[in-house]
């Protein structure tokens, strides 16, 4: 018997209060059938040690802070270090000014959703790119 | 994107103590159980030295906090500390909100703690069906004390009772009277009673549970204590500790830990088999049948029991002695 499930850890990088939009992403994997870990806020550190003790297969930050490349390279930095960036898909959430999203995948964000994303468009991208 | 499953790789990697092969492994055995026989032929001389405490109680009552606040003190002691929490799968999408981990920030970084989230799966009784099995990996891992959290239990799920050594039943102020306190099930299985949230009163609801266990008989020996804690400020948690380890010590003393460590795995035993038979009756009724029977039934053509009586009429079971 296989019972596979996509794991996903939401985690808040830093200390902005906009708890909404994980929530509601939270709950939108979720009821697609996801194992969601909410992290809550973590510094970089504890989201690393996390993904791995939960072997999650999609880390998702919110961030609303403005603070989203620091956070991001910090955190892609350290998967690296620990041997497990190439296994855990990135998506960045939140308030991120649709400029700053070519640079952020081209750190290594698998995607980047802002303000009116659709939360079918995170499940579907989910799905269909973890099976590559 | 998707992984490399060598369990040999894994397993030389968990014997070095690397947390990703443990992850994995874990991973492995909830999502293919077939594959544990594979993994545990590996650890044959696993020794059961790890102490097990279950933490249970309902939804929202501080078992998460209350974990983090426990394996703080235990870390702070120098022990380590493997940690199973598990939250409810949805009977509807099969997803969960697995949300037991962010009350343990505080000490997730530490060397020597490791904790999992687990989604029960549609597995009953307050557990998932990995959580033994997990338990042993801890043990391999050389965990000096596992905790495990229970999904936020009603009257009746007391599975854990089966798992591990000190149970402690988490309740809050307001829970109920002495009526409450009267019925099976879940109240009978402390071994240790906290009324956690003690900022919000609770000496009404220790009271009753002192009156309850006035009523009852222990045949061990062991009166289980009640304890007041506040699991946010840490408020309560070396007395609650304290207790842990006085009846830890009359387990070891009594020799009744021999019981309950023989009793986890005949309970493994017990589930392994279900398990085959569950496989057989699915092999001998299609879900097409069932769905006959059922609209027979609506139709009104009530007819389950004789339906199922005929359809078993011809089977028999036997074990085949061996010559």
């Amino acid at each position: 018997m296989v019972d596979e499930k996509i794991r996903v850890l939401m985690s808040k990088p830093g200390i902005d209060g906009h708890w909404r939009g994980g929530i509601v992403v939270s709950r939108a994997l979720r009821d697609a059938g996801m194992e969601l870990i909410f992290g809550g806020f973590q510094n970089v550190e504890q989201c690393v040690a996390s993904a791995i003790q939960e072997d999650v297969d999609v880390i998702g930050l919110s961030i609303h802070s403005g603070a989203h490349f620091a956070y991001t390279k910090r955190l892609i930095d350290l998967l690296e270090e620990k041997g497990v960036k190439d296994q855990i898909m990135i998506l960045v959430g939140g308030v991120i000014p649709a400029r700053d999203f070519s640079e952020l995948k081209a750190i290594g964000v698998a995607n980047v959703y802002g303000p009116g994303t659709f939360t079918r468009d995170i499940v579907d991208f989910i799905k269909e790119n973890l099976k590559k | 994107m998707k992984r490399n499953y060598d369990i040999e790789t894994l397993i030389s990697n968990f014997k070095n103590k690397d947390k990703r092969a443990l992850s994995r492994l874990i991973s492995i055995i909830e999502n293919h159980p077939e594959k544990a026989a594979d993994i545990f032929k590996n650890f044959g001389n696993i020794k059961h030295d790890s102490y097990i405490v279950g933490i249970t109680g309902s939804p929202g009552v501080g078992k998460s906090t209350l974990t983090g606040a426990i394996s703080k003190k235990l870390l702070d002691e120098g022990k380590s500390v493997g940690i199973i929490s598990v939250d409810p799968t949805s009977p509807f999408s099969g997803g969960a909100f697995l949300g037991d981990r962010v009350r343990m920030t505080d000490v997730s970084l530490h060397p020597n703690i490791f904790i999992r989230s687990l989604a029960s799966r549609g597995y009953r009784g307050g557990i998932s069906r990995a959580v033994l099995d997990i338990t042993l990996l801890y043990e391999a891992f050389g965990m000096d004390f596992i905790l495990i959290e229970t999904v936020g239990v009603g009257q009746s799920e007391f599975e854990i009772y089966n798992l591990a050594y000190t149970i402690v039943v988490v309740l809050v102020p307001g829970y109920g009277d002495s009526i409450q306190m009267q019925k099976a099930g879940i109240i009978e299985i402390g071994d240790i009673y906290d009324v956690n949230k003690k900022d919000l009163g609770g000496d009404d609801v220790a009271a009753h549970v002192d009156m309850m266990l006035d009523d009852s008989t222990f045949q061990s020996g062991w009166r289980p204590p009640i304890v007041q804690t506040n699991a946010h400020t840490g408020e309560g948690v070396d007395e609650l500790m304290e207790n842990i380890y006085e009846h830890k010590e009359h387990l070891e003393l009594s020799e009744v830990l021999r019981e309950r460590k023989k009793n986890r795995f005949a309970y493994k035993v017990r589930e392994l088999l279900y398990k085959k038979i569950d496989n057989v009756l699915v092999s001998l009724i299609s879900q097409d049948e069932i769905n006959e029977i059922s609209t027979a039934a609506i139709d009104h053509k009530f007819q389950i029991y004789d339906a199922v009586h005929d359809l078993f009429s011809n089977v028999k079971f036997e074990r085949k002695k061996n010559d």
